[in-house]
């Protein structure tokens, strides 16, 4: 069992990465946060860890679980999706299939169908119990503020409060600076009486591991995390300092690494057969 | 007031999702708008709103016979703002297949299972196949996740319902199974056959391929009863009206 695997303290530690907003594309900061991911789970299930993608809140595009596939197929790993939409082209054990993971991952798109389709489907305790065994939780967007009490959602167009399933204490607002109005949403929820919590821009993140307050981190120059807290109406906001996620050399490049050693190597055999 | 005219049509598969090529079923649906341009929604929720599947809506449901529109629960700030006034100014809504676990909790979660009640009432044509079927009725029978489930629906109809409904299919064992244990008495359909109800009632059954067949379960005592209902290929234009009765075709002793 994954489970069992990497940790091997008798209370596995809870980690949950929450991401503001970042997409599986070849971009540094892109590839910054994949690597990071990839590390996580590496941290937990060793040299070939098993991460799979939730793409419900996008209704299971291809164009995510594609991306998704593309940033990770080639990397030591064991990619793999649940697509709650297709299990009837394709059946597999739900359950078992998400408790046997280093890390699941949430991608982005609507909170309030997320939420749903995770509640008609009875997925919400399989990820509890995930986080509970050491399975590293992660997402962006919808699959990083589905883990708190509270997001901002622009589920049913506007950006309005919705509640989420409360892993984790307090609220978080995503897409922070990029999408202002989404963030002024966020800033009057709290004034309001909505528990406080954080905000996270595009390729800002929060890492959660164990007790205790969680460690920020950026992939990109500018890119922060807030936290927002609110008291008497009065709302308070204040960056955190995050550490700095280097993006890894591109794949093609560790490709024409590779091959260049490869070409050494034939060569090398071809020189000592004569 | 008098009550305007309640109707679904429940297909068991078919339509432009399931018979490219085959446009009898649609056709029927169409027409029971008595509009010359009727207003045509397609919710395509279960399926996660599918970009090729709604593609191939607007390819089957084209301008020059309809006014075709789409709802997109996954992506609520590209569609009509208003869903409730959207959805009871439609003359027909189209449900697609899928998983009609998943089309129930987002219809839930958007408060749509309460608009398409509101737009039954007010004479809304509700129809759809597979998930599209099930969804209408008070139980349903799932086998999108491989084994088969008795799961709740909506319960516009007050029946139990199960598509894909062919001879010999795990589903049909299934179905039997789930009467015997207590669900409640009601209607198969092959694919390419559609159970059309009026009100409550089941009015007739159609179908876009000769063989299809729509059925009616009871359970009496232990034994499950089917019978087999009369059916219009609407293909044929001289066939006769089918029977207004089902006619008994065999009873299944309990296992």
């Amino acid at each position: 069992m994954a489970a069992a695997r990497g940790l091997s303290a008798a209370t596995p530690v809870r980690r949950i990465l929450a991401l503001g907003g970042h997409e599986f594309s070849s971009r540094p900061a892109d590839r910054a946060v994949s690597e990071l991911l990839l590390r996580l789970a590496g941290e937990h299930g060793g040299e070939r860890p098993r991460i799979c993608i939730l793409p419900t809140a996008s209704g299971d595009t291809s164009d995510q679980i594609a991306s998704f596939y593309t940033a990770f197929s080639e990397r030591s790993c064991e990619p793999s999706d649940v697509s709650l939409f297709r299990l009837g082209r394709r059946p597999l054990a739900l359950r078992d299939h998400l408790l046997a993971q280093d890390l699941i991952y949430v991608g982005g798109g609507s909170l309030l169908n997320l939420l749903a389709v995770w509640e008609a489907h009875d997925i919400a305790s399989i990820l509890s119990l995930a986080w509970r065994q050491g399975i590293v939780l992660a997402g962006q967007s919808a699959g990083a503020m589905c883990w708190f009490e509270a997001g901002i959602t622009k589920s049913s167009g506007k950006p309005l409060a919705a509640a989420g399933l409360g892993l984790l204490g307090g609220s978080l607002c995503v897409h922070y600076n990029n999408e202002p109005e989404r963030r002024a949403a966020y800033l009057d929820a709290v004034g309001d009486g909505m528990p406080g919590g954080y905000g996270l821009d595009d390729h800002a993140g929060l890492l959660w591991e164990g007790e205790g307050a969680p460690a920020a981190v950026t992939a990109r120059r500018g890119a922060r995390a807030y936290r927002v807290s609110g008291r008497n109406g009065k709302v308070a906001e204040s960056p955190l300092p995050a550490r700095f996620l280097a993006a890894p050399a591109p794949a093609a490049l560790r490709e024409d690494i590779a091959e260049f050693r490869r070409i050494k190597t034939m060569r090398k055999r071809a020189g000592w057969l004569g | 007031m008098e009550m305007a005219s309640r109707q679904i049509v429940a297909f068991g598969g078919g339509g432009f999702s399931m018979e490219s090529g085959n446009p009898l079923l649609d056709d029927y649906v169409l027409g029971l708008t008595r509009s010359e341009r009727p207003r045509v929604c397609f919710l395509p929720s279960a399926s996660g709103d599918a970009d090729h599947y709604i593609v191939r809506f607007y390819r089957a449901f084209s301008a020059h016979r309809c006014e075709a529109t789409h709802v997109s629960l996954f992506r609520r700030e590209q569609g009509p703002s208003d869903l409730r006034r959207h959805l009871l100014s439609q003359d027909l809504i189209y449900v697609g297949g899928g998983s009609v676990v998943s089309l129930l909790g987002v219809w839930r979660a958007h408060g749509i299972d309460s608009i398409l009640r509101e737009a039954w009432e007010a004479g809304v044509i509700l129809c759809g196949l597979s998930a599209g079927s099930l969804c209408w009725f008070a139980e349903a029978l799932s086998g999108f996740h491989g084994q088969p489930r008795r799961l709740r629906a909506l319960g516009l109809l007050p029946f139990s319902n199960c598509v894909h409904y062919e001879r010999g299919s795990k589903r049909g064992e299934a179905y039997h199974g789930f009467l015997r244990e207590g669900m409640r008495g009601g209607y198969a359909a092959e694919d390419g056959a559609a159970l059309h109800f009026r009100g409550e009632e089941l009015s007739r059954v159609v179908a876009s391929r000769p063989q299809a067949r729509g059925y009616r379960l009871d359970v009496a005592g232990t034994r499950v009863v089917e019978m087999r209902i009369a059916t219009t290929y609407l293909g044929d234009r001289d066939a006769p009206p089918a029977a207004p009765l089902p006619e008994a075709l065999s009873t299944a002793p309990a296992a």
